[in-house]
């Protein structure tokens, strides 16, 4: 077994597995650590959207965008069916401010390359039936939203990359990073010692802890949510469903700000979504409370609250589980990804928040083009540039 | 008659096999939850109270030590209603 590489990336979830494909794939040898099992942190523990829809019509919609086109053809690239489904995503729109707001955002998105437009509320429960009309005015609408299944999709990417040639390790944590005159030289982990003169931090929320190693500040911190996951039934969710409060309070945040209710303060959404096999899975929070993954019954019960005035069918249902993880909440919510100035050979590849199963496709092209290349031409790139922030 | 080993279901919810649950180790699964990522067994309706157990056996008898002698389980580990749970809820919070 080799105990070198040229890249070692720590990290099982979507994003560090990306990159460990891509760059196989770029004829790198990468090592891979994931101190559980892969999927044990947030990306097994997420929906399944991947919703451009849903983005700040800024550098963040240009990437999802670009990650879009990657995913279209990445099952057959993968060779494993990922359960990529084009489906179209509605944002619900409740109120008459909502809706004023979010004409400036579709036209936003539209000059950034996004097909969404606004859509009656006749339309919208057309697209989705089952929508409690007195809870809507209308909704956005976006074709090109799709979904996918993360499990899938993260072994995919590992499976392959190691087909490639990678070595993927996992129930192996990384615990130390060495450092030769500054400049990085390796891993040590609970089991052996690997060395790469480069490093790529993949730890999602848990990146700050990583980072530290080397003496960084990452401002990464944990984002809880907390989902519902219901027994199969007959197709019943259509489209990806969202509440358009969420894009608008980003714009607006003086609307959320007198809100002081339990919902606005967890952040509840519906996040409305049915998988392949069937199972209906609703509602997720925002939530700051470290790195407690649990469920909490007030929560859930805001949820429920808030997915069953919406669409009022889902009281039918059955829940089999709830489900909580913990998404790496960034600043200014926009991930880090490139290296590390101060630290050589360093590279920072985290803090995809609410959007990384969306843009793992997207971020594995990236840092095997800033790796292998020295540049990209994936647009905006520069704007999720690591060091926009004070690392030290 | 005694069918071949590898096609007996051990998960039932989701039609996991035997075979299925070897190819998993195979790849490297170590735990219960690993097994699930891979395979799916104990996500369907009774949330792995059919087939945990011996899952967790035929771990051991890949002399793979589990760290956790019972698998977390996270609510609701008994099918339970919406409106129900609407209703529960409820009574906690008011
Ligand atoms: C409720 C919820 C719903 C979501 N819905 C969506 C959605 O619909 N669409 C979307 O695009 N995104 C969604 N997300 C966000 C998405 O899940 C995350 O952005 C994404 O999974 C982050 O991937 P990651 O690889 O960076 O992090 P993770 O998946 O958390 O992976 C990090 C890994 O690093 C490992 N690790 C940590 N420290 C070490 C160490 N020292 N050594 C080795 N390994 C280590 C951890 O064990 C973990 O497996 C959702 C998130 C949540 C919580
Ligand atoms: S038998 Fe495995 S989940 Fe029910």
């Amino acid at each position: 077994m080799s105990l070198t590489a040229d890249v070692i990336v720590i990290g099982g979830g979507v994003i560090g597995s990306s990159i460990t494909y891509y760059l196989s794939k770029r004829g790198k040898r990468v090592i891979q650590l994931e101190r559980d099992y892969f999927n044990s942190g947030a990306s097994g523990s997420c929906d399944t959207m991947i919703s451009p829809n849903t983005k700040e019509p800024n550098e963040h919609l240009q990437l999802a965008l670009y990650s879009v086109e990657l995913y279209k053809t990445l099952s057959s690239e993968l060779g494993r069916d990922i359960e990529y489904e084009q489906k179209g995503s509605l944002l619900l729109i409740e109120n008459q401010e909502e809706l004023n707001i979010m004409e400036g955002i579709v036209k936003k998105q539209n000059s950034l390359g996004l097909n969404s437009r606004l859509i009656s509320a006749e339309e919208t429960l057309r697209l989705q039936p089952g929508l409690n009309r007195d809870a809507i005015v209308g909704a956005s609408y976006s074709e090109v939203d799709a979904d996918v299944n993360p499990f899938c999709l993260n072994l995919a990417f590992a499976d392959r990359a190691a087909a490639l040639g990678a070595q993927t390790f996992t129930h192996e944590g990384v615990q130390e990073i060495l450092l030769h005159n500054g400049a990085v030289a390796g891993v040590k982990t609970n089991r052996n010692t690997y060395y790469a003169p480069i490093v790529i931090n993949a730890a999602g929320a848990w990146a700050p802890i990583v980072g530290k190693m080397v003496g960084l500040n990452i401002p990464i911190k944990p984002r809880r949510g907390q989902t519902v996951i219901t027994e199969a039934v007959p197709p019943f969710v259509h489209k990806l469903v969202n509440n358009a409060r969420y894009i608008v309070g980003k714009h607006h945040p003086e609307l959320l700000k007198d809100d002081h209710s339990a919902k606005a303060r967890m952040g509840i959404a519906i996040s409305l979504v049915q998988s392949r096999k069937g199972n209906v899975e609703f509602g997720n929070s925002r939530e700051f409370v470290g790195y407690d993954t649990s469920n909490t019954y007030e929560c859930l019960r805001e949820l429920i609250k808030n997915a069953t005035r919406i669409i009022p069918g889902l009281k039918d249902l059955n829940i089999i589980r709830t489900m909580g993880g913990v998404r790496p909440h960034s600043p200014d919510s926009k991930p880090l990804i490139g290296f590390v100035q101060g630290v050589p050979g360093f590279f920072l590849a985290a803090g995809h928040e609410g959007d990384g199963i969306c843009l793992s496709p997207v971020t594995g092209k990236l840092v095997s083009d800033l790796i292998v290349d020295g540049k990209t031409d994936v647009p905006a790139a520069a704007g999720f540039d690591p060091n926009r922030f004070n690392l030290f | 008659m005694v069918p071949n080993e590898d096609e007996i279901y051990v998960c039932r919810c989701e039609e996991v096999t035997v075979g299925d649950i070897k190819r998993a180790i195979a790849a490297g699964a170590r735990s219960v939850r690993d097994i699930k990522v891979r395979t799916n067994a104990g996500m369907g309706v009774c949330q792995g109270m059919t087939c945990r157990k011996n899952i967790e056996r035929m771990l051991r008898e890949a002399k793979i030590d589990l760290d956790v002698c019972c698998t977390h389980q996270r609510f609701t580990v008994r099918l339970l209603n919406v409106n129900d749970l609407t209703a529960i809820t409820n009574e906690e919070g008011e």
